[in-house]
């Protein structure tokens, strides 16, 4: 599912109706990033952004029954065309990996592109360089084949 | 994004971050094989094949049966299919947060848009 010529990252890309300089906005102004970066059953969310390069973020979204908290460190800052921040969450097993996102302007539209990297601590990312997306998914299907036959 | 520590997946991340290993699954992916098997078609000795089959053990990547002096490696998906459903978690939470920013941006666009303006004019 996850759609990716290089099998190292996930890629999402989504084509939005309103120019980059909205879409950067969204994603760097801190009452707006709330709004939206708010998964499923998350009733509310605090989000700090010291928008610029070397600066931090701490989100900590909480459901009814749970709190997970999202930090990272901005690594470029370029308005409106790309925003590159590390991402250490629960869910990427309190490692730091990268994200980056492009806006791309498509006439009247824009076109985000969200490259998400496992792993990019230096000392892990060394262990870690490899298809293993790809790989994975190769022998995932193999193996459901298999046991269909 | 569910948890990706509590699934173990640190240690199948890392077993197959190595070409050698990766190359072993592939190979256990066709069918069940003995480590000198294993071994045969890799320009390295048998005790460093054993070497690579013991990380993919301990990861759950495969599973070892001993027959006398003959020890059978076999594939064990669960694993794989594990870390292959974490990456496409990964691929769900952002698609639904973009989800998300679509219907904000939207609601922005209409506060922010000028009576009778033009998306032009925000720009």
């Amino acid at each position: 599912m996850h759609t990716t010529d290089d099998p190292n990252r996930v890629v999402v890309r989504r084509r939005i109706p309103a120019p980059r300089e909205v879409l950067f906005e969204a994603w760097t102004d801190a009452e707006g990033f709330r709004q939206w970066m708010c998964p499923g059953d998350v009733v509310s969310n605090e989000a700090i952004l010291d928008v610029r390069v070397g600066g931090s973020f701490r989100i900590l979204m909480k459901s009814k029954t749970a709190e997970y908290e999202h930090t990272g460190v901005y690594k470029i800052v370029d308005p409106p065309s790309k925003l590159v921040f590390t991402w250490t969450a629960k869910a990427t097993g309190d490692t730091p990996t990268l994200v980056t996102v492009e806006f791309f302007a498509a006439g009247e539209e824009t076109e985000i592109v969200l490259t998400h990297e496992k792993f990019t601590d230096p000392e892990v990312s060394k262990r870690y360089r490899g298809g293993w997306g790809q790989i994975l998914e190769k022998l995932s299907i193999y193996q459901a084949k298999k046991v269909q036959q | 994004m569910v948890d990706y520590s509590q699934r173990g997946l640190d240690g199948v991340f890392a077993a197959i971050a190595d070409p050698t290993r990766r190359a072993i699954l592939r190979r256990l992916a066709r069918k069940p094989a003995t480590i000198t098997e294993i071994a045969r078609p890799f320009a390295v000795s048998l005790n460093a094949v054993s070497k690579h089959v013991k990380v993919l053990e301990r990861a759950g990547l495969i599973s070892r049966e001993v027959m006398g002096r003959r020890h059978v490696c076999r594939l064990q998906p669960t694993s794989l299919k594990r870390a292959t459903a974490w990456l496409n978690e990964c691929t769900e939470f952002w698609q639904t947060r973009f989800d998300a920013l679509e219907r904000y941006v939207a609601g922005q666009m209409q506060t922010k848009k000028p009576t009778g303006g033009s998306r032009a004019h925000n720009r």
